[in-house]
């Protein structure tokens, strides 16, 4: 599943640590992430969604 | 399994650590009073199985590792690594059983099953990680 996550730490000029330190998951799972090949249990997404303040949807985005 | 990267996983190498130093140490001391003090009746069994206890004290630590674990990321790729070393185990297990069913094999001690699915599990680690990168 294609996501923003990517940019959305980039335009906070945040670090994959600094994400990782924020959501409480590890470095390589932040990695995992924005390369699209792992998606997030609904509770991570969720988390995600919180930190940046944004719509779920407007990170993820559903392929088909 | 690698460096921990995670609470978790540091208390899961707490706990593996004094296990293998354990099982060491036990092994050894049960392999000595076999031996040389020849013991009798039921304390032959105990110290026969003794050196079992560390390594489901090791069983025990993956288990929890497992439970604990709260990056679901790292719990997913480690789940997925022990799958890989059961199905190399059971594998290797099974053309082993047949070959030694015609007599081209020995018989094989149960106890180096435990460490045949450590090796393929870790082996497995490297390989799951890389996909997800």
């Amino acid at each position: 599943m294609k996501n923003r996550l990517k940019v959305l730490r980039a335009e906070r000029d945040w670090s994959q640590a600094d994400l990782a330190e924020r959501l409480e998951v590890s470095r390589q799972t932040i990695n995992a992430l924005e390369t699209g090949k792992y998606d997030p249990s609904l509770p991570l997404a969720f988390r995600i969604a919180r930190l940046f303040g944004l719509p779920i949807e407007t990170i993820f985005q559903d392929e088909a | 399994m690698g460096s921990p990267k995670s609470p978790a996983g540091r208390r899961y190498m707490a706990r593996m650590m004094p296990a293998m130093l354990l099982y060491v140490a036990v092994l050894f001391g049960s392999i000595y009073i076999l031996r040389h003090l020849e013991p009798g009746g039921l304390l032959i069994w105990i110290v026969a199985v003794a050196p079992a206890v560390p390594i489901i004290g090791a069983i025990v630590a993956m288990g929890l590792y497992m439970a604990e674990e709260t990056d679901e990321f790292l719990r997913a790729t480690m789940a997925q690594s022990m799958l890989w070393g059961i199905g190399v185990t059971i594998t290797l297990c099974t053309i082993w059983g047949f070959l030694e069913n015609a007599d081209l094999l020995p018989h094989p001690p149960l106890y180096l099953i435990f460490p045949l699915f450590c090796a393929s599990f870790g082996l497995a680690q490297p390989f799951v990680s890389r996909r997800y990168r």
